[in-house]
């Protein structure tokens, strides 16, 4: 039993497929007595370089402990499966369980978004019900007027 | 005679004592990698040997995972 990460592409027509997938390989691994320590799914990410004149793909990184046998059955699906744009594995020494920093990226953007979008709502809300105490903004807007 | 008082250079990696330099970490990566694309040497950024090692892998890797790009003249 090796540790390994695994990281694989889907193309973004496919990316349905994605929680079948996950399910299906992730058998494959338990089945041979291997675990699965990480789990991640990146969502559709652009791309930093067309492959295959596609921008985007749907990218899933698994860290698990498998099995030679495992691993051979897991690449030749990867081989064989259209919808896996690419694939990626590498060996590593212990079983990585923290969030990555892709993962931790991508949250941040998400929760930067939610409260810019927070903000954009409540000024449009402040904008809509005229109220005295930000007396600034509506003088700017009767300026401006 | 001017001379230029240059900072001095220091790896940051030795620095904060990094045990591995991950594939993923986009951001430190992409302090490496010139406009181009291309890794940035260590005879210019400081890094140590052995952590330049481990970038050139990691950017490598993550430039397969088309999450950093081979070049600023793609498509």
């Amino acid at each position: 039993m090796r540790h390994y990460e695994v990281v694989f592409m889907v193309h973004p027509d496919q990316s349905e497929q994605v929680p079948g997938m996950i399910e299906r390989y992730s058998n494959t691994i338990q089945k041979d007595g291997g675990s699965v320590h990480r789990l991640e799914d990146w969502g559709r990410r652009q791309l930093a370089y067309p492959i295959n004149k596609i921008h985007k793909a749907h990218y899933v990184l698994m860290n698990v402990e498998a099995s030679n046998e495992a691993m051979e059955e897991l690449t030749t699906t990867f081989r064989f499966n259209d919808a896996v744009l690419r694939n990626l594995v590498i060996r590593r020494d212990d079983a990585v369980t923290d969030e990555s920093f892709i993962m931790k990226a991508e949250k941040e953007s998400r929760e930067r978004k939610t409260r810019y979008e927070e903000r954009q709502s409540a000024d449009a809300e402040r904008a809509s019900t005229p109220s005295s105490d930000d007396s600034a903004d509506t003088d700017d807007d009767e300026s401006g007027e | 005679m001017a001379r230029f008082f240059r900072r001095r250079k220091f790896c940051r990696f030795t620095a904060e004592g990094t045990k591995e330099i991950d594939y993923k970490d986009l951001e430190t990566l992409k302090a490496y990698v010139s406009e181009t694309g291309k890794i940035v040497p260590s005879r210019i950024t400081g890094t140590k040997a052995r952590y330049q090692r481990q970038l050139s892998t990691a950017v490598k890797r993550a430039r397969f995972l088309a999450l950093l790009p081979y070049s600023d003249s793609h498509k």
